[in-house]
């Protein structure tokens, strides 16, 4: 059966591979992992080369430690987790769970990700045999096991994140956790800046024992011990390698059979709970086609895992994003734009709605005029969520970390974010939708396709609207400088003005789109 | 037909072929304001694909649909009004319960708010949704997502209805239920396309019957003109020039 689901699930990436822009973007990633792997092996062959055996262990413990990171967030992060074969294909097979998990995980092995990173875990075995002949296979034998270790361990993560989001806590749970994934990106970025210099020279004792202790660096150990001629520990921390292999496969098998028995995510009953809210909205919006839509914009927003999915890790991003650069130096003014971070941030996580929405569209292209009111009220709602944690952001920050002065600041750009984020949203979800897969197992899986030309669209217009920021700039800097406060704070009725009408113009555009070209952007939105 | 009572839905010329060969391919059909039309044809024939042209969820490459004489690609706004539309296999927003989703269509639509909860009421009570009043759509079962839909459809009281597949997947009591709804719709002067390939519904049903196959209409008329003096089935196969297959091979099978 494992040579079934190798042969299919390579089968199944050579289809995707045949499709123009795909392949390219594969064969970059592909370009780009080779390059770190072998600059692994290079950094390890070099810090071997030193003949200090206790830096050159932690040197490679911490590098493995980077590629365990990157396999538990990587498809977080990016919403690529490799679902290529999903458990629920197999559902009325009869084949054991536990058989299944062993097909499915050697057909895991059979891809571009696990070849790469064998090459860059194959640096242990250059630095064993550098190191003598039993390091060498200490080493090959490490190389192989944290190999198994690292796609066993995003396997179950990812399988227990996915798990977790059937049901309603446990999706906003996991919402949570995929929204602090992505942040782990900055002390990931941190440890690399401080590190990479430590490296080639002495480590901390503390971090040193924290990257030894840590699983990622048990074969770097195992291979250290080898060459002291310590046999107690150069297969003891293989053993323990292996044992942790077989108890998350285990678990793997676990979450397989129950994720092959229960329905995909998505589908968790709300019952009357969501009730309670609805019943207040339909009092207090006006009863007309926009407060229709708003309505319902505001409940899909709060009830549809996926949306959530989109917006809250980047509302946790963009507050952040400079928060981060702070605690390394001394940026501090930085802090008080956090709600203008979360502003541009939010804007590139919801600017799909339509792909979103799949082909529920149809009910708006056969209702007369519906485009308008669809339209506002999606930027409406999109305000509604964005706007009071952007704005309590910038109301609060300048305050607290004590630079009150930029009040007007932040509230004349957060002003007119959040009116070209309002437009944005609404411009790049006719002009670059894509569809988005319905109902999927894992709600991390391919949720960003986007394709590389839609992509750059929604990057180049996010950046694009910065532009708008410089009226009200410039009105800040002649207050600044003539000493002039009325002009700073005339900058804040400047960016509402700028915003309100670049989301007016946005939509009117939207709208015209929608009414002439409704039917082909279904078709675009279509799930494949 | 007389001039001052157009055709409830008037396809002159449709042609689509998604950049291969023509899917539905220079198709004609007229139907009488009043009529009960059925639409029926093999898999793949065509049917979904015309439908949706008719309506405006499809552009066609060439030809014109008309409701009630208005062009639906020229005027759309006055088209659609007077049509009522059940596709098939399309997402509605499915984290609605059955009442919000019908409350949002008929807002849309800019019905007035009491008219729409009235309405809502009463057609969950009709198609026996009442009870799944808190139940999200999208854990609704086939058969209460046609019936939904079918609400979504009649809602602001439109002149025409054009149904996809209205009794895919739905349980003999609900398909009652729709059968009776749209009979006493075409008895009080409303017009109902439906497609199907349940050739003993349709002849139940249906005054008026197209044949669709390969993307074109092979016959077209009133039921007795179409189906002549055999059963609309033996009609069909005939038109559609089908084989009736199943009958070699598989010794193996439960043998």
């Amino acid at each position: 059966m494992v040579g079934i689901l190798i042969r299919m699930r390579l089968h199944l990436l050579r289809r995707t591979l045949s499709t123009g822009t795909t392949g390219v973007l594969f064969a970059l990633g592909l370009v780009f992992g080779v390059v770190a792997a072998l600059g692994t092996v290079a950094l390890i062959v070099r810090v071997t080369g030193t003949g200090d055996l206790e830096l050159g262990t932690t040197a490679t413990a911490a590098v493995f430690g980077l590629w365990t990171l990157g396999w538990l967030f990587g498809p977080i992060v990016t919403g690529s987790s490799d679902e290529t074969l999903q458990p629920e294909q197999f559902r009325l097979l009869p084949i054991d769970h536990r058989r299944l998990a062993a097909g499915l995980l050697a057909a895991g092995f059979a891809g571009a990700a696990p070849v790469v990173n064998l090459i860059a875990f194959g640096g242990l075995a250059v630095r064993g045999v550098l190191l003598g002949p039993v390091p060498a296979l200490v080493g090959v034998l490490g190389a192989l096991l944290q190999l198994a270790f690292v796609v066993l361990l995003s396997r179950v993560v990812l399988g227990w994140i996915g798990a977790a989001m059937r049901s309603r806590k446990g999706k906003d749970l996991a919402v949570l956790f995929a929204a602090l994934a992505g942040l782990a990106y900055y002390p990931a970025n941190l440890l690399i800046q401080h590190l990479g210099p430590m490296l080639m020279h002495q480590v901390p004792p503390t971090l040193a024992t924290v990257l030894l202790v840590a699983p990622s660096g048990w074969a770097p150990y195992a291979v250290d011990a080898a060459a002291r001629g310590d046999w107690l520990f150069a297969v003891l921390p293989l053993a323990g390698l292996a044992v942790l292999i077989f108890g998350m496969w285990r678990m793997w098998a676990f979450l397989l059979r129950r994720r092959r028995m229960t329905s995909p995510p998505g589908v968790a009953s709300s019952g009357p709970r969501s009730d309670r809210m609805g019943g207040l909205l339909g009092r207090i919006v006006p009863p007309t086609p926009l407060g229709a839509v708003l309505v319902k914009e505001l409940r899909m927003w709060w009830r549809d895992s996926r949306r959530r999915a989109a917006l809250l890790p980047m509302v946790l991003v963009g507050l952040a994003m400079p928060i981060f650069p702070a605690l390394q130096g001394n940026f501090t003014f930085m802090v008080p734009f956090a709600g203008l971070s979360l502003v541009w941030t939010c804007t590139l996580g919801s600017a799909n709605l339509y792909g979103m929405d799949g082909t529920a569209l149809w009910h708006t292209l056969v209702t007369p005029d519906a485009a308008r009111a669809d339209v506002r009220g999606r930027q409406l709602a999109w305000l509604v969520f964005v706007a009071p944690p952007a704005l309590l952001a910038g109301l609060i920050l300048p305050g607290v970390t004590g630079h009150p002065g930029l009040c007007p600041w932040v509230l004349a750009f957060l002003s007119t974010l959040l009116g070209a984020g309002a437009g944005l949203v609404v411009l790049l979800s006719v002009l670059a939708p894509f569809p988005v897969p319905q109902r999927q197992g894992n709600p991390f899986a391919s949720n960003n396709n986007a394709g590389c030309a839609k992509g750059l669209m929604q990057l180049g217009l996010s950046v694009a609207q910065l532009v708008l920021l410089l009226p009200p700039l410039a009105l800040l800097l002649i207050g600044e400088f003539a000493g002039l406060p009325v002009l700073r704070w005339l900058a804040i009725p400047v960016g509402i003005a700028l915003g309100a009408v670049t989301a007016w113009r946005c939509g009117v555009f939207a709208q015209r789109r929608i009414t002439r070209w409704g039917p082909e952007l279904m078709a675009v939105v279509r799930p494949r | 037909m007389n001039n001052l009572q157009p055709s409830a839905l008037r396809l002159t010329g449709l042609y689509k072929g998604f950049g291969g060969p023509w899917v539905v391919d220079d198709v004609h059909l007229d139907v009488p304001p009043g009529s009960f039309f059925g639409l029926v044809g093999p898999n793949g024939a065509g049917k979904t694909t015309t439908l949706s042209m008719a309506v405006g969820l499809l552009r066609p490459d060439g030809g014109q649909a008309q409701i009630f004489g208005v062009d639906v690609w020229a005027d759309p706004a006055r088209a659609k009004a007077a049509v009522g539309v059940l596709p098939d296999g399309l997402a509605v927003p499915e984290r609605l319960t059955g009442p919000e989703l019908l409350t949002y269509s008929g807002l849309l639509r800019g019905l007035p708010a009491d008219v729409v909860a009235e309405r809502t009421a009463e057609l969950l009570g009709v198609l026996e949704l009442a009870d799944a009043g808190h139940t999200l759509v999208i854990d609704y079962s086939a058969g209460m997502r046609k019936k939904i839909g079918l609400a979504m459809a009649l809602l602001h009281a439109p002149k025409l209805l054009v149904l996809d597949e209205p009794f895919e997947a739905v349980d003999p009591i609900s398909a009652t239920t729709i059968r009776t709804i749209l009979q006493r719709f075409v008895a009080a002067g409303g017009s109902v396309v439906l497609s199907s390939h349940v050739m003993a519904l349709v002849e139940n049903l249906c005054d008026r019957v197209a044949v669709i196959t390969s993307g074109r209409v092979v016959a077209a008329g009133t039921l007795a003109e179409v189906r002549g003096p055999h059963t609309l089935e033996e009609a069909f196969v005939r038109l559609v020039g089908g084989r009736v297959g199943g009958a070699e091979g598989l010794s193996w099978l439960a043998s």
